[in-house]
């Protein structure tokens, strides 16, 4: 494994008496992609707010390019974040803006590009995430789809060098789907840039990630390289990966089975 | 309680830190001062008018009595001028200005859109309150001013035509009364008020809780606690200067 850009250090975190994130230990290899899944509601999502530092651990550390993020002073967070590109689950667009003008946000405040190049450096990562000349439609007419990719293009418009992406699939139909990894692989090998991915799809799982990560109860329950984790023989992994390996079963003439999770 | 007192203290020097060291978004200010001001203005116009239209009535009855009919102008003008006037303001602003401060930051927050500005390292303090405070310290005391001449207008409207006393008579004692001091002192009152609002409104927006209820019950805790807030602070100021 490569040198981890980002090292999640003993964290824990607990709202109330509801413990989300316990003493958890992640390193994720730079340059690569990495993929979290997990049940609903295990701390997938809090897990990432902790990286960016918009969450604050119980107790541990969280690194970021060798920075802390969990100590370091505000202005010293603002710039580290500067490298971070982040797609929240609702994707968080302003709906008093243009589909445009939320992608241009970043833009406009980090950068000294001129109008026109701002409105072509939009263009160009709309057409990237399959929605080319929707620059001036308004967020609130777009489909929930729509709007992630939208979120996607926004994460994705500085070119950082690590990009979070809370379920990026979820919501699109499979051709878009198929787009949206393939933009990822493509990123990462031409830009190097270093993804973690939530999803609950391990088809995309499997095909974007290097290593993959399983979060359940608040801990990690398996983190391998992507080929190694696909045959884990921990039988939480088992359990979650069986719907996805079930398909086979059905399209072979057999009754689909619900797996069980806890 | 003292953890709200707490959090609104950090919130307030947060915001003046980035007001203080950060570039001010100066079209998002003058956007906001617009905003709040023409908003409010129709219905801060219109009750303003009926307060001094009733700061007429009841100064006359009682004054009559005494024989005082040429104290009305000073009455209308002190009282208007130096506690209806700013108070007015404040409420209304409080009541349309806060409260959609307070729910629109409030929606920001529950849809994580001020977590989205905070990970694009867009200071939401900068960016989101700073305006709104900036913006609210140029609306209020431009809308004292304009209620400051509407209430004594229909005063001496009502004065004249309804009670049927000397109009130039009135403007002489109630523009007489006046000091410039007495402007200032209102003025002062506006912008205290006006930050006031914008900070309490903006800090319920920030804290809301999530979904609807959320929302709903920051937007309340923002008008009632300004409002009460402001009627406090105005009794200290009014202490503190005229005493
Ligand atoms: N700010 C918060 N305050 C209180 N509880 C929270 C907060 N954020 C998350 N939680 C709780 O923490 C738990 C984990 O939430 P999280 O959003 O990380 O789940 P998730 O793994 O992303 O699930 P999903 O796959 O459904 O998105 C949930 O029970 C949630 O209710
Ligand atoms: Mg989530």
């Amino acid at each position: 494994m490569s040198e981890p850009i980002i090292s999640l250090r003993g964290v824990s975190k607990a709202f109330g008496d509801l413990v989300v994130l316990d003493d958890v230990d992640l390193d994720i290899p730079a340059g690569q992609t990495t993929a979290i899944i997990g049940p609903s509601g295990t701390g997938k999502s809090v897990l990432l707010k902790h990286i960016v530092g918009l969450l604050h651990p119980d107790a541990g550390h969280v690194f970021v390019e060798g920075v802390d993020v969990t100590t370091v002073s505000e202005a010293e967070l603002y710039e580290v974040r500067k490298s971070m590109g982040m797609l929240f689950q609702n994707g968080a667009l302003f709906d008093a803006m243009s589909t445009g003008d939320n992608i241009a946000l970043p833009l406009r405040h980090h950068t000294s590009l001129s109008e026109a190049e701002i409105r072509a450096r939009v263009e160009e990562v709309l057409e990237m995430v399959e929605l080319p000349g929707l620059y001036d439609r308004p967020t609130s007419a777009l489909s929930g789809g729509q709007r992630k990719r939208v979120g996607l293009a926004r994460a994705i418009v500085l070119q950082p060098e690590i990009v979070l992406f809370d379920e990026p699939n979820s919501g699109l139909d499979p051709l878009t789907s198929d787009t949206i990894d393939r933009l990822i692989v493509r990123m990462k090998e031409t830009l190097g840039v270093t993804f973690l991915v939530i999803t609950h799809d391990i088809v995309s799982a499997a095909h974007i990630a290097d290593h993959i990560a399983m979060l359940h109860r608040g801990k990690v329950e398996a983190f391998a390289p992507t080929a190694e984790f696909l045959r884990s023989t921990s039988p939480v992994v088992r359990r979650f990966l069986q719907r996805n390996l079930d398909l086979d079963a059905t399209t072979a003439g057999g009754a689909p089975r619900l797996p069980h999770l806890d | 309680m003292s953890g709200h007192v707490r959090g609104f203290a950090r919130f307030v020097g947060r915001t003046a830190s980035r007001a203080w060291h950060h570039p001010i978004p100066t079209g998002k200010v003058w956007e906001q001062a617009w905003f709040i001001g023409v908003k409010a203005m129709p219905i801060l116009l219109t009750m303003t008018a009926f307060i001094g239209s009733n700061l007429a009535l009841q100064g006359y009855y009682a004054f009559k009595a005494l024989g005082g009919q040429s104290l009305l102008g000073m009455f209308v003008s002190l009282a208007g001028v130096r506690e209806m006037a700013p108070l007015m303001v404040a409420a209304m602003t409080a009541a349309k200005a806060g409260t959609e401060m307070a729910s629109q930051l409030a929606v920001m927050r529950i849809r994580e859109q001020i977590d989205a500005l905070e990970v694009m390292s867009i200071d939401p303090y900068t960016w989101l309150v700073v305006p709104r405070c900036l913006g609210i310290l140029i609306a209020l005391p431009a809308l004292t001013m304009m209620c400051i001449l509407t209430l004594i207008g229909t005063a001496w409207l009502v004065t004249m035509l309804q009670l049927g006393e000397s109009g130039p008579q009135f403007l002489h004692t109630a523009f007489g009364a006046l000091t410039g001091q007495d402007l200032w002192i209102a003025l002062f009152k506006a912008a205290v008020f006006g930050l006031l609002i914008s900070l309490i409104s903006c800090y319920c927006g920030f804290r809301s809780k999530p979904g609807p209820r959320g929302v709903g019950d920051a937007t309340n805790a923002a008008v009632v606690t300004s409002a009460v807030v402001c009627a406090v602070v105005n009794y200290l100021i009014s202490e503190w200067m005229y005493a």
